[in-house]
């Protein structure tokens, strides 16, 4: 790698402390060594061109093709390649585009293929080799877009505003943080890396839970995340949004590794842009749409300061007395109303009941990680320790709003907290429009208000890309409609990070980001000390080859259960590999399919699929030989009975 | 929105084809970019100009970084494909949805194929073969391309209609007896007097088979004929159906049709564009369709433009000329691609056409220039794989081997004509470069010789093969008597048996008869591959014909369903899967592909080759991926056995289990090709 790229990632050659890590984050390490650069170049044959080229700056006849070409990858190609490769690709996609009066999607040549957005004069594409399904590069340039506007906002502003280099290192950033890091299954899914449930305590699971759950007492909070070594422990999020956040967690990992003191990096913060469907999706929370259906039209005044949580606890103490407490308040009432940050004090103290009912929220001032039990590992004692310096230079670390330590992306932050005002204004048009609504909803029947969420919660969800040729309709437009600026909140402990989007206000709130850092830092602790007993499970070792083989993913969350290794078993040409990749797209093009067979010389692979999953499996051993002449008794067909049977044991019930 | 398009490197339409609705569409466009001109250009010209970036940057793209477009998509589902053939490029545009990719291809290969029959190994010259498909003369341009646009037209009807085009493979009409008498008839009583008349003006018949609509009711070859490819057979199936479309709307002689033979049900039935040779010239449908309302950039002068093209329909040639084709044979030493026949198709009745496929007697003239040009070829690929040792000394020795007989060869063609006296010349030429002592040797510098000679035999061909005789001539041809005797002959023969030949090609076997032994089956194809056969229980789906699949919705979508069954099979077989099967809504689909040796034996499954993308098209008609791909392949491993290939496609209801389905998998594989059951020859 070199240009930008250098400057970004050369802090970032201490050697990670987990190698596990190492591998799960991809990029920061592999520019280390000779070796390494060889995966990278693997990695570069299966995506080989990515680039913006920008059709404004090449108007006249004089002008160079160069002149338009905004960023592209690999950085080391020749100019002239680069000029012929943008001009001709940009020049027949505006010509194809005018014949059909629509933008090109997907342009392939013999070698490569491309996927492609125009917008405006813009003009991304994205290539890779042919024998990656076209579903899947449509959907990773549109993460990579989206990627950018969510830490950059708009495209063009950016490129008003920050110098090309700055923005080509993020370019550069964020295309190889989705290159496929472990496996190709991975890829072909674009599926989230989640910790191996298989492996954890599912208590753990249920107290990352509850941490992001008592984070969300501040109104100010939306949602958050936990991560563990770049991998999903918890989320409150969309699968998309997720993955975006943890793009800039992976960057502060790779900071704290570099610099000395890492203390600093312990709380950082970062604005963000959200699109509208994406904070419609986060505010239209499933518990509220639950509760909104009994909720009662009046209100009291004094319940709507202190009725602020939504952990589960309290959920339940709201059902069984909901004629008389009402419901919790929906969430953008929380953030939005100004009222709030007045009455901090009320924001954090829960009622007393339920501080006393619920252990694992203890009052936020006991600094003890509560599902310890007294029981501290070593680790567990110098983490403590650490911590405690950590709120110290917390505290220390200068008074009033720089106490955060604040990383926005640098000029593009500074202009835009001078445009504040404008983007204030903005988000308080989008505010009043839905507290409008929500008035509204009080005179109108209860059913129309929750329809209306779920809309948003259904576009939000398009955005998915179930269909192999996601139109960007569903999605937002990143020239066009507005995106609200949001902060992102990192707190990390290690490798575990609380992830939080929020409020802007949240930055200049010093009581509530000191609630949220206190009421979480002893659980985060104790959760990092517990997962980072669980042994990290050495590459290849759950791929040693069993009797079958499975994948499983859950299309809502995003996840993928699979007993197939990272990396030697998974590699594209792997029989099982292949066969999935396929019927993966053959399932997004039918709606109607519900489980398939398909059999070569050498494997037989069954799929099925429902609403919310899809389910892959292969069966070794046994012979295949057949003549391939329809024989019930061959055991290609035995298949769906066998993983019935045999994924019931990974949770997995195919009935 | 469908449109496709033949474009010389420097961006020269060499033909298109369009329908109204892309006309329409581009002629918008052209309007409203140009609201402020003179009106609208001729049609072929703003095609021409929307096409040519595209055209260029794509010879750009290969000659800049050796790799072209396959296919672009657009937002709306708009879908562009791209094929270079030497130096013509294919462009196929389909914006309504009704053809994918793998369509499109095909639809590119098929055009490919019909204009390799149509112009032989003209088709190896891009040079020839660009003036070939866009003659300077606008009257016969416009009479080719019509040609050109009705074969499409055919093709794409038959595909979308057709069991036997959806899986490229002959439907035969099962009715053993009659399919007997038939054959004795051809060969005893016609071929025999044709080929022993005086009046066959050395002609030969090697082939005649009698269709009913698109099936193959009997097919007889002579003797000393070498076997019809499958390829070719449909490829002339559709010519045949190009010259006399079996009108549905006429010949259904179902009995729900008596009470409307009007014919002027809310169904729109499929008429193809009439040919060249059709005499009542309605040939200005399209423009009546572009004059509609909606069109409001409509301008005189186009009207004029589009007019005049359409004037320019000349008499339609005499009924008895036969059309050129150029087939492949098989000789003792190989195959030859591109060899010249005769083709006169007779009608007999509507929907029922006895074909005839003569040998003409210069066919050896055709034979010694496709031996000449493989000899150039080899030697300029030898020379241009820089190899000038061994490689290069044998593509030497295929000239030295020639080199006597191409001198024989010139010199029996008699230097009259311009166009030996130029092989003549270049021959010279080459033989000085070459051989001489001051020539150049066989390096590099005589590639541009081998170029030059290839040219120069294609022009030989060309003279021989393709240029009608004079006016003065007359055609060389069976006699018109002739012609008509054999036309009488089959109509007496069959005198008795039409009407029920045309019921039978509608309902040639029907899943009435399988329904008792195969419970809940609702449609199967089964294919021989070997042969390019097919069996298939008919899917008739216009409102008035009731099939067991009961009528119109149902029926239609049960057919595209099997439609689309049959395109992903494709697929999985293209990425080496040879058995599939799917569980879709409530049907159940199975997809089986085996091979067996001569004696029924089944063979192992082996590898199946895997294939691009943008390879050719799996099927028969275009390329025959099964003989040439497959068979191949996997012959490797069964030397010296007969391998033939088979494949079975099935549609039964989603809740019968799936052992009993499998079952009837293996029943239904067994009992179709028995001996026994389907004399198909």
């Amino acid at each position: 790698m070199h240009g930008p790229c250098t400057g970004l990632f050369g802090q970032c050659l201490v050697p990670p402390v987990d190698s596990s890590f190492d591998a799960a984050i991809g990029f920061q390490s592999r520019a280390r060594s000779g070796s390494t650069s060889q995966a990278l170049l693997n990695r570069a044959s299966r995506c080989s061109y990515f680039f913006l080229y920008d059709g404004s700056k090449v108007k006249g006849e004089g002008d160079r093709t160069r002149e338009g070409i905004c960023y592209f990858y690999p950085e080391e190609t020749p100019v002239d390649k680069q000029e012929l490769l943008c001009g001709q690709l940009a020049g027949v996609g505006r010509c194809v585009s005018e014949l059909s009066s629509s933008p090109v999607r997907i342009l392939r040549l013999r070698r490569n293929k491309y996927a492609i957005r125009m917008e405006g004069h813009f003009f991304w594409a994205l290539g890779c080799s042919a024998d990656v399904p076209i579903a899947s590069v449509c959907e990773r340039l549109d993460q990579l877009i989206d990627l950018f506007c969510f830490y950059s906002d708009s495209v063009r502003q950016s490129y008003q505003l920050n110098s090309q280099e700055t923005l080509s290192a993020r370019w550069a950033q964020y295309f190889l943080h989705l290159q496929p890091g472990s496996s190709e299954l991975h890829r072909i899914f674009s599926c989230l890396r989640t910790i191996d449930s298989t492996n954890v305590d599912p208590l753990l699971l249920l107290k990352a839970a509850l941490i992001l759950q008592a984070c969300q007492r501040c109104p100010l909070v939306l949602a958050g995340c936990i991560l563990f070594r770049g991998r999903v422990v918890s989320t409150q999020m969309s699968p998309e949004l997720t993955m975006k956040v943890m793009v800039h967690e992976s960057e502060t990992y790779a900071k704290a590794q570099s610099s000395s003191s890492s203390l600093d990096a312990a709380v950082s913060s970062i604005t963000v842009f959200l699109t509208t469907s994406e904070l419609q999706y986060l505010q239209s929370a499933p518990v509220h749409k639950d509760l909104s259906s009994h909720s009662t039209p009046h209100r009291d005044a004094p319940q709507k300061k202190t009725r602020l949580s939504r952990t589960l606890s309290e959920m339940a103490s709201t059902e069984s007395d909901s004629s008389d407490l009402g419901p919790p308040q929906s969430p953008h009432k929380m953030s939005f109303s100004p009222c709030l940050s007045e009455s901090d004090n009320s924001v954090f103290s829960p009622a007393p009941s339920q501080s006393t009912a619920d252990p694992l929220n203890p009052p936020p001032q006991s600094p003890e990680p509560p599902f310890s039990n007294g029981r501290h590992s070593p680790e567990a004692e110098e983490e403590e320790a650490l911590d405690e310096s950590c709120y110290q230079s917390f505290h220390s670390n200068g008074g009033g709003d720089s106490q955060v330590h604040h990383e926005g992306g640098g000029s593009a932050f500074d202009e835009r907290s001078s445009l504040n005002g404008g983007d204030g204004d903005a988000a308080r048009d989008f505010r009043v429009g839905d507290s409008g609504n929500e008035e509204s909803h009080d005179d109108e029947d209860d059913g129309a208000a929750v329809g209306n969420r779920e809309g948003g919660c259904g576009s939000a969800q398009g955005d998915q890309g179930e269909d192999p040729l996601p139109p960007y309709g569903g999605f937002e437009n990143p020239e066009e409609s507005p995106r609200i600026p949001m902060m992102l909140y990192l707190h990390r402990v290690k490798g575990l990070v609380l992830a939080l989007l929020t409020d802007p206000r949240f930055l200049s709130d010093e009581a509530s980001m000191e609630e949220v850092y206190h009421s979480s830092l002893a659980s985060l602790n104790g959760l990092e000390a517990h997962l980072g007993t669980v042994p990290p499970v050495p590459p290849g070792a759950p791929g040693a080859p069993g009797p079958y083989i499975f994948a499983h993913f859950d299309c809502i969350q995003s996840t993928l259960t699979t007993n197939l290794s990272g990396r030697p078993g998974g590699a594209p040409e792997h029989p099982f590999v292949r066969a999935t990749s396929l019927l993966h797209s053959h399932f997004c093009n039918t709606k109607t399919l519900q489980e398939a067979i398909i059999r070569s010389a050498g494997a037989a692979v069954y799929g099925t699929r429902s609403v919310a999953h899809e389910t892959y499996f292969q069966q070794h051993g046994g012979s295949l030989r057949n003549s391939g002449i329809p024989n019930h008794q061959d055991s290609a067909f035995s298949l769906p009975g066998k993983a019935r049977h045999r994924l019931l044991k990974h949770g997995v019930n195919l009935l | 929105m469908k449109c496709l398009l033949i474009a010389s490197e420097s961006a020269e339409v060499l033909f298109y084809w369009t329908d109204p609705e892309f006309q329409q569409n581009i002629q918008q466009q052209y309007g409203s970019s140009q609201e402020e001109g003179q009106g609208l250009p001729a049609f072929e010209d703003s095609i021409s100009t929307l096409f040519a970036p595209i055209i260029i940057s794509c010879s750009t793209m290969v000659d800049r970084l050796g790799d072209s477009y396959t296919s672009f998509t657009t937002e709306n589902n708009h879908i562009y494909v791209l094929h270079q053939f030497d130096e013509c490029l294919y462009i196929a545009v389909n914006g309504d949805g009704e053809e994918g990719e793998d369509a499109l291809r095909r639809k590119i290969y098929v055009m490919k194929k019909m204009i390799e029959v149509r112009f032989g190994m003209v088709t190896l010259s891009s040079n020839l073969l660009r003036r070939e498909l866009r003659p300077q003369d606008t009257e016969q341009r416009a009479r080719l391309w019509k040609h050109l646009q009705g074969l499409l037209e055919t093709y794409s009807h038959l595909r979308e209609n057709d069991q036997s085009f959806l899986v490229e493979a002959v439907e035969r009409l099962i009715h053993p007896t009659l399919c007997e008498q038939c054959i004795e008839f051809l060969e005893r009583r016609l071929v025999q007097q044709l080929n022993s008349s005086a009046e066959r003006a050395g002609e030969e018949v090697l082939h005649a088979f009698i269709l009913v609509h698109t099936k193959l009711l009997a097919f007889y070859s002579s003797r000393n004929a070498s076997s019809l490819a499958t390829s070719d057979l449909l490829a002339l199936i559709i010519m045949a159906q190009n010259m006399y479309p079996s009108n549905v709307d006429q010949d259904d002689p179902g009995p729900e049709d008596v009470e409307s033979t009007s014919g002027s049900g809310p169904e729109s039935f499929y008429t193809p564009e009439p040919s060249p040779t059709d005499r009542d010239s309605s040939s200005s449908d399209n423009l009546e369709r572009v004059s509609s309302p909606m069109f409001e950039f409509m301008d005189p002068d186009v009207q004029m433009a589009e007019d005049s093209l359409q004037a320019l329909e000349v008499p339609p040639p005499d009924p008895s000329t036969p059309r050129r084709v150029f087939l492949e044979i098989s000789g003792k030493d190989g195959l030859y691609p591109m060899m010249p026949h005769s083709l006169y198709c007779l009608p007999l009745w509507p929907g029922i056409t006895l074909v005839l496929l003569t040998k003409i007697p210069t066919s050896a003239v055709a034979l010694s220039v496709y031996k000449f040009l493989e000899a150039f070829a080899k030697l300029e690929k030898c020379l241009n794989g820089g190899q000038e040792g061994s490689a290069a000394a044998r593509g030497q020795l295929a000239i030295h081997d020639i080199r006597s007989k191409l001198d024989k060869f010139i010199k029996a063609l008699g230097p009259s004509e311009l166009q030996s006296a130029q092989l003549l010349n270049v021959w010279t030429e080459f033989k000085n470069q070459a051989f001489a002592r001051g020539g150049t040797g066989f390096n590099k510098d005589l590639i541009p010789w081998c170029k030059n000679m290839k040219t120069q035999l294609c022009g030989i061909y060309r003279q021989c093969f393709l240029i009608d005789s004079g006016p003065g001539d007359f055609p060389q041809r069976l006699s018109p008597r002739l012609q008509e005797r054999a036309q009488t002959m089959a109509q007496e023969k069959l005198m008795d048996w039409k009407d029920f030949l045309l019921v039978k090609s509608k309902r040639n076997i029907t899943m009435v008869s399988y329904l008792e032994d195969f419970p809940g089956l609702i449609h199967f194809i089964c294919v021989d591959r070997s042969t390019g056969q097919m069996i298939a229980p008919s899917l008739s789906t216009t409102e008035r014909t009731t099939s067991e699949l009961g009528k119109g919705p149902v029926a239609q979508f049960i057919k595209n369903k099997v439609w689309s069954l049959v395109s992903t099979t494709r697929n999985f077989l293209r990425k080496g899967y040879s058995t599939v099967t799917l569980r879709d809504g409530d049907f159940y689909f199975c997809y089986f592909l085996w091979f067996e040796n001569e004696m029924g034996y089944k063979l192992e499954a082996g590898d199946i080759p895997l294939l691009p993308d943008d390879s050719a098209p799996i099927g028969m008609l275009a390329w025959d991926y099964y003989s040439r791909k497959l068979l191949r392949y996997y012959s490797k491993n069964h030397q010296g056995e007969v391998v033939r290939c088979y494949e079975l496609l099935t549609v039964h209801l989603g809740v019968i289990p799936t052992e009993i389905i499998l079952q009837h998998c293996r029943q239904l594989a067994s009992k179709l090709w028995e001996p026994s059951r389907n004399p198909l020859l």
